[in-house]
């Protein structure tokens, strides 16, 4: 049964959004001659949300550090120069020379946080890239399939996903100690184990949002109009499920950049302890913390703004791309 | 209106989706038998209203002869081809000629395609040639839309616009047939009689078939040639707009009827009714004989709970499914009163 | 203009019940452009009477009901005017003062019964809280009175279904079970927005029958608001038509639907495909949609869908004058002897 008064669009108790408003006339065709798309409403939805702006200038601040890391820092990365000016009870402080004062194995603190947004940038990227290339695929082969594939797609479904299944089951960790333990300490196992921990996530995201557009009646108009399958999932269902992968990637570049350093923090990633790299400072704090907190809060501190960065803007993002916030 | 210019004919017609239960084990316990067994004929240039409440199959039928349910048994002749064993290839150039108007206008537009993107889809899906800015002006035109709409995104128009577009789509292909699953139901008020005359309009000039379907009666009554009321999965009555609307010989048909609140306070509070008691028996379980004797105020002790009236021919064109039509036309059944008690009796609910 | 007997929109000399003066409801969160969804509403609703509030989307209908009940959400909503029931300003009320009299006094029936309904608490207990929270009775006794209650509004079985959860029951019952919770203390005013728009035809009918005779038993006032002239035409004395947030016309009943004098009401009057109209002939529908408004502060928000508009419309408001047996807030009314109803001499079976 229909009900004939309420308004398909979002609407609050008793839709307050229609009456008199003149924004939403629609008699006569308004000057812009080309309407507006979902994408691009959703950039100026971003546009006017200020956690976004923040979120968005902080990723901003620290891809371009990372960029041009070497024009900022004052110093080479890693070098332990100053390792003379450092013992066992003392790592010296902010100076004239080292703005930050020096890290424990003798290297300019500053330089090192620089170099370190670099290898976050990278790990983190790359780790959520190849998570979100992998995932995605197996995503859309399983909500594809699924979708309009009929008796045959259902076991293709089934079959991908009792796959991802399975990579669910595997701990983190413990595929990052296992591919550690074969490739040996250093980048690759860092983004491998925390690129193959995303797989999951992004493939049962993307399939279950396929899975349901796919059910949604634009996919039926679609069938009905003898578009073909291939079609209809690429360019009907597809883009209308990617939204919440976007944010989730989003989202995960934060907790991506977290993993690095943990993982880094538990001895599985770059095997050089003095390279510059937030995990590495942190572990390398640890023995001087109770004497020297600055040196571990330097770099906890650059972890937590990029991670917040991250998440503002990806939760911005989500609001944005949400249908229901459209107005 | 003769026998050989039917454009589609639907012959026991069933659409049975299983209930499946188990966690591990898939298993079918039962069928919901959303349309059991249905017989419609719709001739060439003619509208066929298929009207009913939520849950008697009427959607389902509709979508079963366009291929977007599944046909669990018997045919679906358009133009003479059996659509129902179509596969593949054949069935998706077949589907050009049949095409579908969609209840929530919202819901049927792909949200990210431009209407121009919309309306030449179809027509590039089949290989047809066209000139875009042509083509996409002349149906815009056709449904009484602005040129400038073409490059606009379905959100950024009012529901009765959005629904001309879903009509603009489902003609760019020139079909044969268009199937209107409750076309106007989810528009304002003011909204639906703009959208009816379109269609109307649209059948005119293009020759256009129709199937309306809807639970509005007056609607239905309104857009159609021949209306066919359905209940439970089955059709139980079938006649010319008119005759049904003048003479109902259902006694469902008589009941939905006399439940449509009418506009006007003289007719309402004039008119007799005939208050249904009871809710809709489930389609997984449909009650014994004929479906609608748990609810019928003209029950009679034998042949109702246990054998399942046919359509029948009771008048020129008007068929009826009903053992006692006649019994009650002449006045020799009389009706009683139903309570809802014996309803959930009757249908162990 | 002769008064005709009846009720009309004055009563001078009696204390109306509830009297709505002036409402106004205005939307806006910060940073976004406010909208004024109720604009200066004015009506009464004397004891027992059953006043209609009809409307489109977008209206203000459902904003009126839930400004009288005072459940707009307060972050981001003004209001202002007098809701007066009682002696007392409903808008000045604390919150706790309000849940008081709700459902005491004042009842309220929506739309969608299953979001009206705890989903894990069972339907015995929810009714019998209500008994119990506005009464002096023991747990027992509440319980007693629930299970009359569901028999009251025609729920087969009511002993098994007090022990049921909303969702084992059909859409109709779980309707007729907040009709039992609204009218489980006796309220003096019962407030029905849309209840029936979710039902199927023939479960609509029972509903609103058994709201009808409910109301009669204990005597409240009904303020139903609906899209449906259907349903006001065979349920209320009184009708306030709204347009985007103002009422343009308000008479009894019978003068609305025989004469009406704003060409909205007209036009939705004659827009309305009817069982009981010839059929053939387009539909005379009203153009644009109601998205496509005036600010009312420019003119008529009619105006841009107005067949009868004249300069006078685009220049400035129009008020709602006093005809006697009617208010209605128009420059270029239509004439009570123009033609609404066509020759509609034969009765809907």
């Amino acid at each position: 049964m229909s009900i004939p008064m309420m308004p398909a669009g979002p609407g609050g108790p008793g839709d307050p959004g229609g009456p008199g408003d003149p924004a939403t006339t629609m008699l006569e065709p308004t000057a812009t001659e080309h309407g507006t798309s979902l994408w691009r409403g959703a950039v100026q939805r971003l546009r006017r949300n200020p956690a976004a702006i923040i979120g968005a200038l902080i990723v901003l601040a620290f891809v371009v550090v990372a960029i041009i890391a070497p024009l900022l820092a004052p110093y080479q990365p890693g070098t332990g120069e100053w390792a003379g000016q450092v013992t066992p009870g003392k790592v010296p402080g902010p100076s004239d020379e080292h703005v930050l004062g020096l890290d424990s194995f003798g290297s300019d603190m500053l330089t090192q946080l620089l170099y370190g947004a670099r290898q976050s940038l990278v790990y983190g990227v790359v780790s959520t890239a190849v998570g979100l290339v992998v995932g995605a695929s197996l995503g859309l082969l399983a909500g594809g399939f699924g979708a309009v594939g009929g008796r045959f797609g259902k076991a293709v479904d089934t079959l991908v996903m009792r796959l991802v299944d399975i990579m669910l089951s595997v701990p983190s960790l413990l595929l990052a100690v296992s591919i550690a333990a074969v490739l040996g300490k250093n980048a690759y196992a860092i983004i491998i184990a925390i690129g193959v921990a995303q797989v999951p996530i992004f493939a049962r995201l993307l399939r279950g949002s396929m899975l349901a557009q796919g059910r949604s009646d634009y996919v039926l108009a679609a069938s009905a109009l003898g578009i073909r399958k291939r079609r209809i999932v690429m360019s009907h269902v597809l883009p209308n499920s990617l939204g919440p992968t976007i944010v989730q990637a989003t989202l995960n570049l934060a907790t991506a950049i977290i993993e690095v350093a943990a993982l880094s923090y538990l001895g599985l990633g770059e095997g050089n302890p003095a390279v510059a790299e937030w995990g590495r400072m942190l572990v390398a704090a640890q023995d001087r913390f109770a004497v020297d907190p600055r040196l571990a809060i330097y770099p906890g501190v650059a972890i937590a703004i990029t991670a917040l960065g991250f998440t503002l803007f990806g939760e911005a993002l989500r609001e944005a791309l949400d249908p229901r916030s459209r107005r | 209106m003769t026998g050989d210019d039917v454009l589609l004919r639907v012959e026991g017609l069933k659409v049975h989706y299983p209930i499946r239960s188990g966690l591990v084990l898939d298993r079918t316990v039962g069928h919901v038998k959303a349309v059991d067994g249905v017989d419609l004929e719709v001739p060439r240039g003619r509208t066929l209203g298929l009207v009913g409440e939520s849950g008697c199959g009427k959607s389902t039928l509709g979508k079963a002869i366009l291929r977007l349910a599944p046909v669990t048994e018997g045919s679906v002749y358009f133009d003479g081809t059996d659509v129902a064993t179509l596969k593949g290839e054949k069935l998706r150039t077949m589907r050009r000629h049949l095409q579908m108007v969609f209840q929530d206008p919202l819901a049927s537009l792909n949200p990210r395609q431009s209407v121009e993107t919309i309306l030449t889809e179809p027509l590039k899906a089949h290989g047809i040639r066209y000139d875009k800015a042509t083509r996409v002006r002349e149906l815009l035109d056709q449904v009484g839309l602005p040129t400038s709409a073409a490059l606009k995104y379905p959100h950024e128009f009012s529901g009765g616009q959005r629904q001309r577009i879903g009509i603009a789509r489902a003609i760019a292909l020139e079909p044969q047939l268009v199937i209107a699953d409750e076309p106007v139901s989810a528009l304002d008020v003011s909204i639906q009689a703009q959208v009816l005359n379109l269609l109307d309009e649209l059948q005119e000039r293009l020759g256009l078939t129709y199937l309306v379907i809807a639970h509005d009666l007056a609607v239905v009554r309104h857009v159609s040639d021949e209306v066919a009321v359905m209940y439970l999965g089955g059709v139980v009555e079938q006649a010319d707009s008119d005759a049904l609307y003048a003479t109902p010989r259902h006694p469902y048909t008589k009941a939905l009827m006399s439940a449509v609140p009418v506009p006007d306070p003289g007719v309402e509070a004039r008119r007799e009714r005939i208050m249904l008691a009871g809710d809709l028996p489930s389609p997984a379980d449909p009650p014994s004989g004929c479906r609608f004797h748990t609810r019928c105020p003209f029950r009679q002790e034998t042949r109702c709970h246990d054998e399942r009236p046919q359509l029948r021919l009771l008048a020129p064109g008007h068929r009826v499914a009903c053992h006692w039509a006649e019994e009650i036309e002449a006045g020799t059944v009389r009706p009683h009163e139903v309570t809802a008690q014996e309803v959930a009796d009757l249908q162990g609910s | 203009m002769t008064r005709t007997t009846g009720t009309t929109g004055n009563h001078p000399g009696r204390e109306p019940l509830l009297a709505v003066r002036d409402l106004r409801v205005e939307f806006g969160l910060r940073g976004q452009r406010s909208t004024q969804a109720v604009d200066g509403v004015t009506f009464d609703i004397q004891p027992g009477e059953h006043v209609g509030l009809v409307g489109e989307s977008g209206s203000g209908k459902s904003v009126t009901s839930l400004a009288v009940m005072g459940l707009l959400p307060r972050r981001g909503v003004r209001t202002s005017g007098e809701v007066r029931y009682d002696g007392r300003n409903l808008l000045d009320l604390g919150q706790s003062a309000m849940s008081k009299l709700r459902g005491r006094d004042i009842a309220m029936v929506f739309q969608d019964p299953m979001t009206s309904l705890n989903p894990v608490v069972t339907v015995g207990v929810q009714v019998a809280e209500v008994i119990s929270r506005h009464n002096d009775v023991s747990k027992k006794e509440a319980r007693d009175r629930a299970g009359d209650l569901l028999k009251r509004v025609g729920i087969p079985d009511p002993v098994r279904r007090l022990k049921e959860y909303p969702h084992q029951l059909s859409g109709g019952m779980r309707q007729r079970v907040l009709i039992a919770i609204a009218l489980a203390c006796n309220p003096r005013l019962l407030i029905a927005d849309e209840p029936t728009t979710a039902l199927d035809v023939t479960i609509q009918a029972q509903v609103l029958e058994v709201l009808k005779e409910l109301v009669a038993e204990t005597d409240a006032a009904l303020l139903m608001i609906t899209h449906d002239l259907g349903v006001v035409a065979g349920l209320c004395d009184r009708v306030n038509v709204m347009y985007s947030g103002r009422i343009v016309e308000s008479t009894t009943r019978d003068v609305l639907f025989s004469q009406p004098r704003h060409p909205y009401t007209g036009g939705l009057l004659r827009s309305i495909p009817r069982l009981d109209s010839p059929r053939g002939e387009p539909l005379h529908a009203i153009p644009g949609s109601p998205t496509s408004t005036l600010p009312w502060t420019q003119g008529c928000a009619f105006a841009p869908r107005c067949e009868r508009v004249v300069a006078a419309c685009t220049d400035q408001p129009p008020a709602l004058t006093d005809e006697g047996i009617r208010h209605v807030r128009c420059h270029h009314p239509l004439e009570p002897t123009d033609p609404v109803t066509d020759a509609r001499s034969e009765v809907a079976r």
